[in-house]
C-alpha cells in the first residue's frame, strides 16, 4: 500500500516537519524540519544527548513525536497501526550494540523477520539470507549464536538482518561507538559498499572520514535542533556557525 | 616443615582430611549412642521390618492399600502421594506466578497494584497457616448431599469427587507415562529441529509429537479398559454417601490450594525478574523488522526470559518439593507423614529417617538434574553482551 502510493508520488523518501518531541516535560527535539530524497545518504552528528538517537527512532515509530508531521515513502507516520508496520517493513535499523537475538543462530536471525512478516517460503528466506551474509562478509559464521562473533562481525549479522527485510531505507544509530577500532573499518566497507548501490541511508556516526566519502549531506544536531544542514566539503571546510566548529574540533581534533 | 604446612595445596589437603574425619567420628558416635539405647528399649536394628505389614490404614492412596500390607509398600505410597502433591502443586504454583508475575511488568497500572499486593501478602504469611486455612474452607463445604457439581465432578467438605477411567492398573500407569510423554515429546522436538528446521514447520512437528502421545493414550485407555463397566466412572450421591469416582480428600486440596498460592508467589517474582532481564534492545531490534507484538512476545521475550528464570525456578521447585511434608500438619498422609506413623508403630526410628531422607534426596536430585539438562541444552551459547 505504501510502496504503491509512494512510487507513484515519487515524493522523498523521508520528510521531518516541525518535529517535536518530549520525554516528561524535557524537550528532546525542536522543531525538526528534514527532507531526505530516495537514494540520499544524510550522516548525521552532533554532541552526545543532541538528539540525534530521538530523531531516526522517531522514524520508525521506536519513539513516538509529539508534534509536527513525519513521512515516509509517502505514508504518514501516525497511530495507524497498518501504517506503522508498512513503513517498519521498508525501513530497517541497525543499533549501537547490535542487538541480534542470542538464543538464534546468525541464519535464524537473519531469516526469521521475513519468513514471519514477509511471509516468504524458507527456502527462499534461506537463499536471501545466505546472500546477505556473504554480502557483509561473514557467510562462514551462519551457524553460529551470536555470542560466539566479534562485536564486528555480529554488527555486520545485524546489518545483513535488517537487509533480509529488503528495506528501501536503512537507519544505523552509531553502528561503529561499540566496536573496538580494528573493527570499525569493517563494518564502515559495509556500509559504504550499500551507499554505491544507492540505498537510502540516514547515519547518526561520528566517523568523519565516511561522511566525507559517503554523505550527500551532513546533518548537524545540538540540543535537540539541526543547527546546520550542507554538503560535507563545505561543512568541514567552510561552516562559520560557532557550535558546528566547537565540535569539529574535537571530534576531529586528535 | 614449617615451609610445607604454607604450601597452599598442603594445607588444603589437610583442612579437608580434618573436616571429613571429624564429621565421620561426629556420625559414628551417634550411631553407636543411638544402637546402645535402642537396644537397652529391646528394638533391633534392621530392615527386617519393611517386610511386615502394618496394621493401620492411609487416608489417600494412589495405589490399592489396606492395613495387611507390608511396610515398603507404604513407603512407595507416602512417595507417590507426595509426587503426586508436589506436582499438582508446583504446576498449579506455575500457572498462579506466570499469571501474577506477568501482571507485574504489565503496563497496566492497575494490574501492577493487584499483582504486587498478592505477591506481598501471600509471600508474607506462614505456609502452614495458609494451609490450615484452606483446610478450614475446605472442610466447611456443603455435605454431600448438598454438594456443587460441574464437569462430572462434585465438591463436598469430604473432598472433590472426580471421574476416573475403569481401567486396570497397569493401563493406567502407561496411560500417565504417555500423557507425560505429550507434554516432553514437543518440547525436546522443538530442541531436536531447530536448525535443520524454520520456525513455522517446527511448531507442526511439535504439534505432531503431541498428538501422537495422546493417540497413544487413547489406545492404552480403550485395550486397558475393564469389561463390563463404563469407561468412566463418574461419581453420583447414592442415599447419603457419594459413590465412584476418585475421592481428593480436602487435605490434599488444602495443601495444594495452598502451595500453589505460597508458591505462587515466589514464583511470581522470578518470572517477573526473568521478564525484566531480557534486553531492551532485542525487543527493539524485533520491532523495528515489522514484527507483531504478539511473535516479539513469543519469539523473543519468552524465550530468553525463560532462560535467565529455569535456574532460579529450579530451586524453588525443589523447596517447594519439601513443603509438601507440611502434610502432616492437616493429616495427609504424604512420605514424611508415612514415615512419622511408621517410626510410632514399629520404633525403628534411625531406618526410617534413613529411608525418608534417601527418598527427599533422590526425588530433588533429580528434579535439579532434569533442570540442568534443560539449562544446559537451551543456554545461549558464546559471550553474552547486554546493551
Ligand atoms: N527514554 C528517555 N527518557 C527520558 N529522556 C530521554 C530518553 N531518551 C533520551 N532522553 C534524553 O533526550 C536527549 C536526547 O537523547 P538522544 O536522542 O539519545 O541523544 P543522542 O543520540 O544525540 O546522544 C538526552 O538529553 C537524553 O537524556
Ligand atoms: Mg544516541
Amino acid at each position: 500500500m505504501i510502496a504503491g502510493n509512494s512510487t507513484k508520488s515519487g515524493g522523498p523518501a523521508v520528510r521531518l516537519e516541525n518535529l517535536d518531541k518530549y520525554y516528561g516535560t524535557f524537550r528532546a527535539l525542536r522543531n525538526v524540519n528534514l527532507s531526505v530524497e530516495r537514494g540520499e545518504k544524510i550522516v548525521v552528528c552532533g554532541p552526545s544527548g543532541s538528539g540525534k538517537s530521538t530523531m531516526i527512532r522517531c522514524i520508525n515509530r521506536l519513539e513516538q513525536h509529539n508534534g509536527g508531521r513525519i513521512t515516509v515513502l509517502g505514508a504518514e507516520l501516525n497511530d495507524d497501526v497498518g501504517n506503522i508496520d508498512g513503513i517498519r517493513r521498508e525501513v530497517g535499523m541497525v543499533f549501537q550494540h547490535f542487538n541480534l537475538f542470542p538464543h538464534m543462530t546468525v541464519l535464524e536471525n537473519c531469516m526469521l523477520a521475513p519468513m514471519i512478516v514477509r511471509k516468504q517460503p524458507r527456502a527462499e528466506a534461506e537463499v536471501r539470507a545466505r546472500r546477505y551474509l556473504e554480502k557483509v562478509r561473514i557467510p562462514e559464521q551462519a551457524m553460529k549464536f551470536p555470542g560466539q562473533l566479534s562485536g564486528g562481525q555480529q554488527q555486520r549479522v545485524a546489518i545483513a538482518r535488517a537487509l533480509c527485510m529488503q528495506p528501501q531505507i536503512m537507519l544505523f544509530d552509531e553502528p561503529t561507538s561499540a566496536l573496538d577500532p580494528e573493527m570499525i573499518s569493517e563494518v564502515l566497507d559495509v556500509m559504504v559498499t550499500l551507499a554505491s548501490e544507492g540505498m537510502t541511508m540516514i547515519c547518526v556516526t561520528h566517523e568523519m572520514g565516511f561522511a566525507r566519502r559517503v554523505a550527500d549531506r551532513v546533518v548537524f544536531m545540538d540540543a535537540g535542533e539541526i543547527v546546520e544542514e550542507a554538503p560535507p566539503e563545505e561543512f568541514f571546510s567552510a561552516s562559520r556557525n560557532e557550535r558546528t566548529q566547537r565540535f569539529l574540533s574535537q571530534v576531529l581534533g586528535h | 616443615m614449617v615451609s610445607l604446612l604454607r604450601n597452599q595445596k598442603v594445607r588444603n589437603a589437610l583442612l579437608q582430611v580434618l573436616y571429613v574425619g571429624s564429621l565421620a567420628a561426629m556420625v559414628l558416635a551417634c550411631v553407636m549412642i543411638a544402637r546402645r539405647n535402642l537396644a537397652a528399649q529391646g528394638i533391633t536394628s534392621g530392615f527386617d521390618f519393611l517386610f511386615k505389614s502394618t496394621g493401620w490404614d492411609v487416608n489417600f492412596s494412589l495405589l490399592p492399600a489396606t492395613a495387611n500390607d507390608p511396610y515398603w509398600w507404604y513407603f512407595l505410597i507416602g512417595i507417590i502421594n507426595t509426587l503426586f502433591l508436589g506436582s499438582t502443586g508446583l504446576l498449579m504454583a506455575t500457572v498462579v506466578g506466570t499469571i501474577v508475575g506477568l501482571a507485574r511488568t504489565s503496563s497496566n497500572e492497575l494490574a501492577r497494584l493487584l499483582g504486587r499486593t498478592y505477591v506481598d501478602i501471600f509471600r508474607n504469611i506462614p505456609l502452614i497457616l495458609q494451609v490450615f486455612f484452606w483446610y478450614a474452607v475446605i472442610t466447611h463445604l456443603p455435605t454431600p448431599r448438598a454438594a456443587h457439581q460441574g464437569l462430572g465432578m462434585l465438591l463436598t467438605s469430604r473432598g472433590l469427587y472426580v471421574p476416573v477411567p475403569n481401567v486396570g492398573n497397569l493401563a493406567m500407569v502407561a496411560t500417565a507415562v504417555a500423557l507425560i510423554a505429550a507434554v516432553v515429546l514437543p518440547v525436546w522436538l522443538g530442541r531436536t529441529a531447530r536448525l535443520s528446521r524454520p520456525v513455522g514447520e517446527r511448531l507442526g512437528i511439535q504439534v505432531a509429537g503431541a498428538a501422537a502421545a495422546l493417540v497413544c493414550a487413547a489406545i492404552i485407555l480403550a485395550v486397558g479398559r475393564l469389561p463390563d463397566l463404563p469407561l468412566v466412572d463418574f461419581p453420583a450421591l447414592q442415599g447419603l454417601n457419594l459413590r465412584g469416582g476418585l475421592r481428593i480428600p480436602p487435605e490434599f486440596s488444602a495443601l495444594a490450594i495452598a502451595i500453589a498460592i505460597y508458591g505462587g508467589s515466589y514464583i511470581a517474582e522470578i518470572v517477573r525478574g526473568g521478564f525484566k532481564s531480557v534486553g531492551k534492545g532485542q525487543m527493539e531490534a524485533a520491532q523495528s523488522l515489522g514484527l507483531s507484538p504478539w511473535r516479539i512476545f513469543t519469539l523473543v521475550r519468552l524465550p530468553l526470559a525463560l532462560r535467565a528464570m529455569l535456574p532460579i525456578l529450579a530451586n524453588q521447585y525443589v523447596w517447594l518439593m519439601k513443603a509438601t511434608t507440611m502434610g502432616i500438619a492437616v493429616g495427609f498422609t504424604d512420605f514424611f507423614m508415612i514415615v512419622a506413623l511408621t517410626i510410632n508403630h514399629s520404633g525403628q526410628t534411625l531406618e526410617a529417617i534413613g529411608i525418608l531422607m534417601a527418598g527427599f534426596l533422590a526425588i530433588n536430585l533429580s528434579l535439579a538434574a532434569v533442570f540442568n539438562r534443560i539449562n544446559r541444552a537451551i543456554a545461549l551459547k558464546g559471550n553474552q553482551l547486554r546493551g
